[in-house]
């Protein structure tokens, strides 16, 4: 049954297929007068993944990418829809979808820091079953890998950021999973860590696995991404290569103010011309940037120059849209 | 010396609540808070308590030594393993442990059973501190049934704590209520005084509890005048004794069934709500 089960996912060549995912929270509030409120984290979301691919979703924060990676690991179970991962169903084959997938999530915490990286990888794979001679060899590759080796009888709470990471990306690795699930596995790392957990990661689409990712970085999601989904308010609004997303923006250009001065009132009264589809603004203390995704191309710039007339402006520069500018015209329309 | 490759192969169950043991006891060693609940309370407590049967006749000596090492292992294993659930959240490290394909309830035995041997260092402490700093003669008797009755008793603290960890985490009031309840825990078991020595009311709650037997079996181990207090009057020592643990093993499978059905609520919780506490 189970052979068979791994059969079917294999023969249809997907590794994940959602059809229409739905997560609704129950809140209760108030201790006295009670009140329960419903909260859609997840509606209506659909897409397969196919073996080998390195699946993207990006999203603002609450867009439901951590309760989409949760249904799909089976720690949530969905209010309507179906899922199958590997072959097997997200609420019936629970075990079978645990042991054979990785879980990578981002941030510090998720390790038990006062013991070394060899203790916190031997404890998950006794969780995982891995047979103690296997067990043993792996942690050791593991460690190799991810460059860890000589500080792995290191208490973990000695490691820097960029190792943690790494012991984390281990410890998802530990159990030799076909399909990794790896949530924001970059957030709050420096560049330079944060490019070589890319260059991780990269090596392991390599080696054959199956990633789904969650980031906030487009050019993350650019950079590794076979394909992107695009989450919004527990929706899918759009799912495409990084090409065929940027192609929703083709059509227009993208106008980068840099100055000094510009004020929140300033950049709401981009958002009110006609012809302008989003506006970011990084209004940093020294140096500020305007981005204005606009169809109308450089016919905006007198109109910027009149509504900054009172802010410096050191440079205007007409740019093609990136994928973040099909992500920011996607999140906010 | 045996390779750990070389060992013979667990089941998978004993295999995950020994990793839990073992972790939670590389952490006790990293630890050295351990010191305050497993040395200096029980070194204060049989102060206090051999001060005030100064003088007394009859095992009032051993009977104070025995309530606090009792009282000690109910603290320590009881509550610790009460809070083992908590103990994953606060490390940060309770999603992974959920997500594995484990079952919660192994994880948190192994937790249980390490905090039920750190309970036994509790124990052991309060008697070296009786014995080699008040000269208190213990005498205990039946040594190798007292050591049988600890272990037993220690186990069936664990159970209860595993009923504890589950209904802590379902819902907040049983953490709060387990708190204030504490005092008259220890009362009610017999770790402070015989239970023939409360109100007869009382009975039934205090023997509804598994250590409430294992408290009268370790006191019939150790002193041949506590026969007249056991439940079991009458009976010969031995037989008591063995009543004694036989009715707390039952009571014992009864907190692990109790403690199963708990789990299974809490993983259903935690994937329909995606919380573990009530909110």
């Amino acid at each position: 049954m189970i052979k068979q089960r791994a059969q079917h996912g294999h023969a249809t060549g997907k590794a994940i297929i959602a059809e229409h995912l739905c997560k609704v929270f129950n809140i209760t509030k108030g201790t006295l007068r009670r009140t329960k409120t419903q909260v859609v984290a997840v509606k209506d979301v659909s897409f397969e993944v196919d073996y080998g691919e390195l699946f993207g979703v990006v999203g603002p924060n609450g867009a439901g990418k951590t309760t989409t990676i949760k249904l799909l690991t089976t720690m949530l179970i969905p209010t309507s829809g179906r899922a199958t991962v590997l072959g097997y169903d997200i609420q019936r084959d629970v075990t079978k979808i645990r042991e054979r997938i990785g879980i990578v999530l981002g941030g510090e915490r998720g390790l038990y820091t006062r013991v070394s990286a060899i203790d916190n990888l031997r404890y998950f794979a006794d969780l995982y079953g891995v047979p103690a001679d296997v067990r043993d060899k792996r942690i050791k590759e593991l460690l190799q890998f991810m460059g860890l080796s000589e500080r792995a009888r290191d208490r973990v709470e000695t490691y820097s950021k960029g190792m943690k990471q790494r012991l984390h990306l281990a410890r998802g690795l530990i159990n030799d999973p076909d399909l990794i699930f790896m949530d924001e596995p970059t957030i709050g790392l420096d560049p330079e860590i944060a490019r070589e957990t890319r260059k991780m990661i990269k090596e392991l689409v390599e080696k054959g696995k199956t990633i789904l990712l969650t980031t906030h970085y487009m050019f993350e999601a650019e950079e590794l991404c076979k394909r992107v989904a695009i989450i919004r308010s527990g929706e899918i609004v759009a799912l495409d290569t990084p090409s065929g997303l940027k192609k929703y923006v083709m059509d227009t250009s993208v106008v980068e103010v840099e100055g000094f001065g510009i004020t929140e009132k300033e950049v709401a009264r981009f958002k009110e011309i006609s012809d302008v589809l989003s506006v970011s603004a990084d209004l940093g203390e020294n140096k500020q940037i305007l981005k204005i995704q606009t169809s109308k191309g450089s016919e905006i710039i007198s109109e910027v120059q009149e509504i900054l007339k009172n802010s410096r402006i050191y440079d205007i520069k007409i740019k093609e849209p990136t994928l973040e500018d099909a992500y920011l015209r996607l999140v906010e329309s | 010396m045996k390779a750990e490759g070389d060992m013979p192969k667990m089941p998978q169950a004993l295999k995950v609540v020994y990793s839990a043991f073992r972790m939670a006891m590389l952490h006790w060693i990293a630890d050295p808070q351990w010191v305050i609940p497993n040395i200096i309370a029980p070194f204060v407590f049989t102060t206090v308590a051999l001060t005030l049967f100064k003088g007394s006749t009859g095992p009032f000596g051993l009977y104070a030594i025995l309530g606090g090492g009792i009282m000690g292992m109910w603290g320590n294993t009881l509550y610790s393993s009460g809070f083992a659930i908590e103990f994953e959240k606060w490390q940060g490290t309770l999603e992974e442990v959920m997500a594995a394909p484990s079952k919660l309830i192994l994880v948190i035995a192994g937790r249980s059973a390490s905090n039920a041997v750190f309970g036994l260092t509790n124990m052991a402490a309060v008697l070296l501190i009786a014995v080699l700093g008040f000269r208190v003669p213990l005498g205990i008797e039946n040594p190798l049934l007292f050591i049988v009755a600890l272990i037993l008793t220690l186990l069936s603290l664990s159970a209860l704590g595993l009923i504890f960890a589950s209904a802590f985490v379902l819902s907040r009031s049983a953490q709060a209520l387990t708190n204030g309840l504490e005092t008259p825990l220890y009362i009610i078991s017999g770790s402070m005084f015989p239970v023939a020595l409360l109100p007869f009311w009382i009975h039934p709650a205090a023997y509804i509890l598994g250590p409430t037997w294992g408290v009268d079996a370790i006191r019939l181990t150790a002193s041949q005048e506590y026969a007249s207090q056991t439940f079991w009057t009458g009976m010969g020592t031995n037989l008591a004794i063995i009543l004694d643990l036989a009715v707390m093993v039952l009571i014992t499978l009864a907190y692990v069934v109790i403690a199963t059905v708990l789990f299974k609520m809490v993983e259903k919780r935690a994937r329909i709500q995606g919380t573990l506490v009530e909110a």
